[in-house]
């Protein structure tokens, strides 16, 4: 790519929107529906577990509103949304300990294991993808925002 | 740019209603040709056909020199700005501007180009992150402009673009599109029912009336020497005076009025002696200061001019007068023509055209 070509891809980002993050930040919300919609498979009548997919079922609802807010922000290259979606992609893989983790590893007598190979496989795919989605969303939103930012910097010190 | 030239285009739909008669012309590289005429002329419906909106009944269609009759709207290399803009509402101005050259999977960095260079002809460069509804109708005007632009069209069509502007943001986009005709030296077809507008913008003013071509010429050309009595009306604000007359000898007798003729003017009237005629008389051109009496009935203070319209014998008159003036109903204002328009009574045509 050329100097020029760099240039225009960079003037470009004042009139086009943040697109590839925004749309990341939503494919994470996507897979956070898959995994809590499969969680409930884990329901074994034992209060711990019925705590914790009500934490869980909690928590997803905080994630998605966050996530389409990050969405929305980084859609307009705002740097502070990609900290935010960050955080929520690290949210993601503690996450995967938490329940799914402790489910797969408990068995308990009048049900046997709290959460099968199969599930367990599904919803900690799930929750990788939905991390991946949301780290890619912040990098890549970060950068361009850092990258917009300085050559806006740049437009107004030619134009003093 | 490109050359234009329609061949006894006819438009015949369905129901058999004919809306274009046997159209022709040639519009040159680069030119501005305004299609005058009121509502139901046929000038928008010339304006589909050549956009490829509209099927060609009958004749053919050249684009610089190729037969474009068939070619799909998609092919012809041609924009279209219409009335109502025409614009996505829920994208910016910059995207507006930029999704026909998407659409066509341009390289973005070509793309963005094309829209700054068209954004900063027009005078977009600040609006372009705005949406649509948040700009005013002219600005919406000039986007629509520049979504044509961006293109790089062959042939600009303008679909009476200034119809849902007030007087005064007509008035300057008017001058937006002329500047933009001299910058851009492309050719344009411009649709319009309003005189001042074919006037004011055309390098040719093609005149239509119920789908027939009435007389194509410049904007002098119709002014000065209109074809027939409908070109003679319809081009001009106020509207001519027309008074039917008499030719006998060297003067014309009117409903109770006279008006003397040069020598240069029976001549050209010599073969109309003792014949009806109608006469045709401009506002502007009445100065006070002659022979023939208007009985005042009103008085419309312009400005730099005075409207006068009253009765010349048995006829109504308006006369625009220079300066200001305070005429009272029943005033009498002494005048003369200093230019005169004849037309046969019979066939409605200029006498000294044909």
């Amino acid at each position: 790519m050329t100097q020029e070509e760099r240039l225009i891809q960079k003037d470009r980002m004042r009139f086009i929107k943040n697109k590839l993050p925004a749309n990341l930040a939503l494919f994470a919300i996507l897979f956070d529906v898959f995994y809590f919609v499969s969680i409930y498979q884990s329901d074994v009548r034992d209060y711990y577990y019925t705590m914790m997919i009500g934490a869980s079922i909690l928590y997803n609802l905080v994630f998605m509103l966050a996530c389409f807010l990050a969405s929305e922000g980084l859609k307009n290259y705002k740097m502070s949304y990609a900290w935010l979606i960050g955080a929520l992609g690290v949210g993601q893989i503690i996450r995967i300990f938490v329940l799914p983790a402790q489910a797969h590893a408990t068995e308990l007598k009048k049900v046997g294991r709290v959460m099968g190979d199969s599930q367990y496989a599904f919803v900690v795919g799930c929750l990788i993808l939905s991390a991946v989605c949301c780290l890619a969303a912040a990098v890549i939103g970060g950068v361009r925002s850092k990258v917009l930012k300085q050559y806006l910097a740049s437009l107004e010190t030619k134009s003093a | 740019m490109a050359q234009l030239r329609l061949e006894h285009v006819d438009k015949i739909y369905d129901n058999k209603v004919q809306a274009v008669f046997d159209f022709n012309l040639d519009v040159k590289d680069g030119e501005l040709i305004v299609l005058v005429g009121p509502s139901g002329c046929g000038k928008s419906t010339t304006l589909r056909m050549i956009a490829g909106l509209e099927d060609i009944s009958q004749g053919r269609l050249y684009l610089d020199g190729k037969d474009i009759t068939q070619t799909p709207a998609k092919d012809r290399d041609m924009a279209m700005v219409f009335q109502n803009y025409a614009l996505y509402g829920h994208m910016t101005v910059y995207e507006n501007m930029a999704f026909s050259l998407t659409m066509r999977k341009e390289d973005p960095n070509v793309i963005h180009k094309k829209v700054l260079a068209a954004a900063e002809i027009l005078d977009l460069t600040r609006q372009l992150n705005k949406k649509p509804s948040q700009l005013s109708g002219g600005q919406r005007q000039r986007v629509a402009m520049g979504r044509s632009i961006v293109r790089n069209p062959k042939v600009f069509l303008f679909d009476e673009p200034l119809s849902n502007l007030d007087a005064k943001l007509r008035g300057a986009t008017r001058r937006e599109i002329l500047l933009l005709h001299k910058r851009l030296k492309a050719t344009m077809l411009y649709v319009t029912h309003d005189q001042t507008e074919a006037l004011t913008l055309a390098d040719r003013i093609v005149c239509m009336s119920m789908g027939h071509v009435q007389q194509v010429g410049t904007p002098l050309e119709l002014y000065d020497s209109p074809a027939n009595l409908f070109v003679a009306s319809f081009i001009g604000l106020p509207p001519m005076n027309f008074f039917e007359t008499t030719v006998a000898g060297d003067r014309l007798q009117g409903k109770g009025f006279q008006v003397p003729l040069t020598a240069q003017e029976r001549s050209g009237l010599s073969s109309y002696q003792g014949k009806e005629i109608v006469l045709g008389v401009r506002p502007e051109n009445i100065t006070e200061g002659g022979s023939l009496p208007i009985k005042v009935f009103s008085n419309e203070n312009l400005g730099m001019n005075t409207l006068v319209h009253g009765h010349l014998g048995g006829e109504r008159i308006t006369a625009k007068l220079r300066g200001w003036k305070n005429y009272k109903e029943n005033d009498v204002v002494e005048v003369r023509f200093d230019r005169k328009h004849f037309f046969d009574k019979e066939t409605t045509n200029a006498i000294g055209r044909e």
